[in-house]
């Protein structure tokens, strides 16, 4: 390197130039290299993102022990891939059988996600979170919810509900 | 050649290998002669590290005439800060984030580990402490308008230390993996759903999957334990250089009288509330031990979820929200109070810093304190009785039966002479 261009006194236009250029350089390298580590660890952090659910048909219960008219909570487990490792998660949901066939009613309150709670003497579902009701079809009686609880597909194939559960 | 500056003494020294001081100035002590010739080890790092000019200069900050025992909190909240730190750090030995291991070894560290329901009581209640001392501390700089010029930049790094002390709490809540943890973390990510057209996408950003999962818990304690100390490590640098910079802002009515140094009478004023907050800290700790609940469990449905106590307000504030609208409740309304906050030091464009010169600012802040004041206490008054005594693992009852079991889950090893 010369001596006039170290010498920050220098004013004149090719060194200030070649500082600006410089300044510029450094500049574009450190943008460069923030974005070589922040780029990828992003894509890994949003890695869930890509996820898909996926959907089985599972039974549930025997077509025999839901009475017409009766609402009830069956568990059953899914294998289900938690992150690394496969789990057995049970989950629970409502049957309710009525004129036009069973329906499979998702606990998971509409509003934030709590876990309804069905009340038979009173046939409605009530959310223990901010008070939430849903008669018994499922649909908002009062509170914050904004729609009706989630149904899940049912098919009744020899002799046992079956249904079918996103995860 | 150095300068450095002696503790306890007001004239500057020349200390310097190669110039002897008799060389530079008159002679003083013959005493003082000696300890220049021949420094002690405090003296021979001062003159690598500049440590005298520190101390001093933290020691005779100047506070303005008139500060007192409300000044102290900030002092408080760092110690607080730096406790959570080491307790954090000691129970991040024993923890392991996993939906398998999460809960036993959160009960591991409650009931067997020698001080294990202490050390995480000093860390469940200091967070609690913390986010009071934030609070007051926050509400200490609005009424005093301390956030005026020229520390609007102290005022918004502060806003940000806010932030990051309630995404400590949310994001630790979940750890010990037990009902109430999960609970309150699947209506708390679900709040992050109800945005509008991102929200299904920023879910699965939060928990890692479409549920609360094991995802969810390294996710949060990665968090937790990597990315907000750092963060707070940074802010809070920034905010003491910010608060050493420009001085205490002092009363709102500037009291007559010369600047008096930190050291001793605010010193102690700080050491005082320090050995109280710590002290009820403890206390804490000690009298009323951290329950753990029962195992996590997303099928269970005769939970009630709730969000620890300072998050109730938000809870209630949901509640009354009529359907539909829930969004006002979720980002809306907490959206724009952050907004408020950070902005503060430009929407408040009065001079004067007494408060009855700027009405409208006092009136709107007092307004929405007390809102939040107001709905945190519903939330806390309509706390089911059972949720303030934890159920199911209560510290009663389990410690007991966790002794049985433990000789016989520790063979031979422990009991060898
Ligand atoms: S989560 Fe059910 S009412 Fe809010």
């Amino acid at each position: 390197m010369s001596h006039n261009n170290s010498n920050p006194q220098d004013d004149t236009v090719k060194n200030k130039e070649r500082r600006k250029f410089l300044g510029i350089a450094v500049g574009v390298i450190n943008i460069a290299l923030i974005g070589a580590i922040v780029g990828p660890v992003l894509g890994f952090v949003a890695s869930p993102l890509k996820r898909r659910k996926k959907g089985e048909w599972v039974a549930v219960l025997d077509d025999s022990h839901l009475a017409p008219g009766d609402v009830k909570d069956v568990s059953f487990t899914m294998r289900i891939r938690d992150g690394f490792q496969d789990v057995d998660r049970q989950y629970t949901v409502f049957l309710r059988k009525s004129d036009d066939g069973v329906v499979c009613i998702d606990p998971a309150c509409t509003h934030l996600g709590c876990r309804v709670k069905y009340q038979s003497d009173q046939h409605r579902f009530l959310c223990p979170c901010h008070g939430g009701v849903f008669n018994q079809d499922g649909d908002v009686v009062s509170g914050p919810p904004p729609r009706p609880l989630d149904k899940h597909p049912v098919k009744v194939e020899g002799g046992k509900i079956w249904i079918y559960k996103e995860v | 050649m150095s300068k450095i500056l002696l503790p306890h003494d007001d004239k500057e020294h020349t200390l310097s290998p190669e110039v002897p001081a008799d060389k530079t100035r008159e002679t003083e002590t013959e005493e003082e002669e000696l300890r220049l010739r021949r420094p002690s080890l405090g003296d021979w790092l001062d003159l690598r590290l500049g440590w005298y000019g520190f101390v001093r200069k933290n020691l005779d900050e100047p506070m303005p005439a008139g500060v007192g025992w409300w000044q102290t909190l900030g002092n408080l909240l760092l110690t607080l800060l730096m406790f959570q730190f080491i307790t954090g750090f000691a129970l991040a030995m024993y923890y392991t984030p996993s939906t398998v291991g999460a809960h036993a070894s959160v009960k591991h560290i409650t009931y067997e580990v020698t001080l294990g329901s202490f050390v995480r009581g000093l860390h469940v209640w200091g967070s609690t402490i913390i986010v009071i001392a934030v609070v007051l501390h926050t509400l200490r700089v609005f009424f005093w308008g301390s956030y005026k010029k020229p520390r609007e930049l102290t005022w918004v790094v502060g806003v940000l230390i806010f932030q990051v002390i309630l995404g400590f709490s949310f994001t630790g809540y979940l750890l010990p993996w037990d009902q109430k943890a999960y609970w309150a973390t699947v209506v708390g990510t679900n709040i992050a759903g109800t945005i509008p057209v991102i929200g299904d996408d920023l879910i699965l950003l939060v928990r890692g999957g479409p549920e609360v999962g094991a995802l969810t818990l390294t996710r949060f304690f990665s968090l937790h334990v990597m990315f907000l100390p750092a963060m707070l490590m940074g802010l809070m640098g920034l905010h003491l250089y910010l608060v050493r910079k420009h001085h205490i802002a002092g009363p709102v009515n500037p009291q007559k009288g010369p600047p008096v140094a930190f050291y001793p009478n605010q010193l102690f004023k700080d050491a005082i509330v320090l050995l109280f907050g710590v002290g009820l800290v403890i206390y804490l700790a000690i009298g009323f031990p951290p329950a753990l609940e029962a195992i996590a469990d997303p099928t269970g449905t005769d939970f009630s979820p709730r969000p620890e106590w300072y998050f109730l307000g938000l809870y209630e504030l949901l509640k009354i929200m009529p359907a539909g609208y829930e969004i006002v409740a979720t980002a809306i309304i907490p959206g724009l109070v952050t907004i408020g906050m950070f902005a503060l030091p430009w929407l408040d464009r009065s001079k004067s810093r007494h408060p009855a010169k700027r009405q409208w600012i006092i009136y709107t802040g007092t307004a929405v304190i007390l809102m939040i004041g107001l709905m945190t206490l519903k939330g806390i008054l309509e706390t089911p009785p059972e949720h303030k005594a934890p159920p199911v693992v209560g510290a009663t009852q389990a410690p007991s039966s966790m002794r049985e079991v433990a000789p016989k889950s520790l063979p031979a090893e422990g009991k060898q002479p």
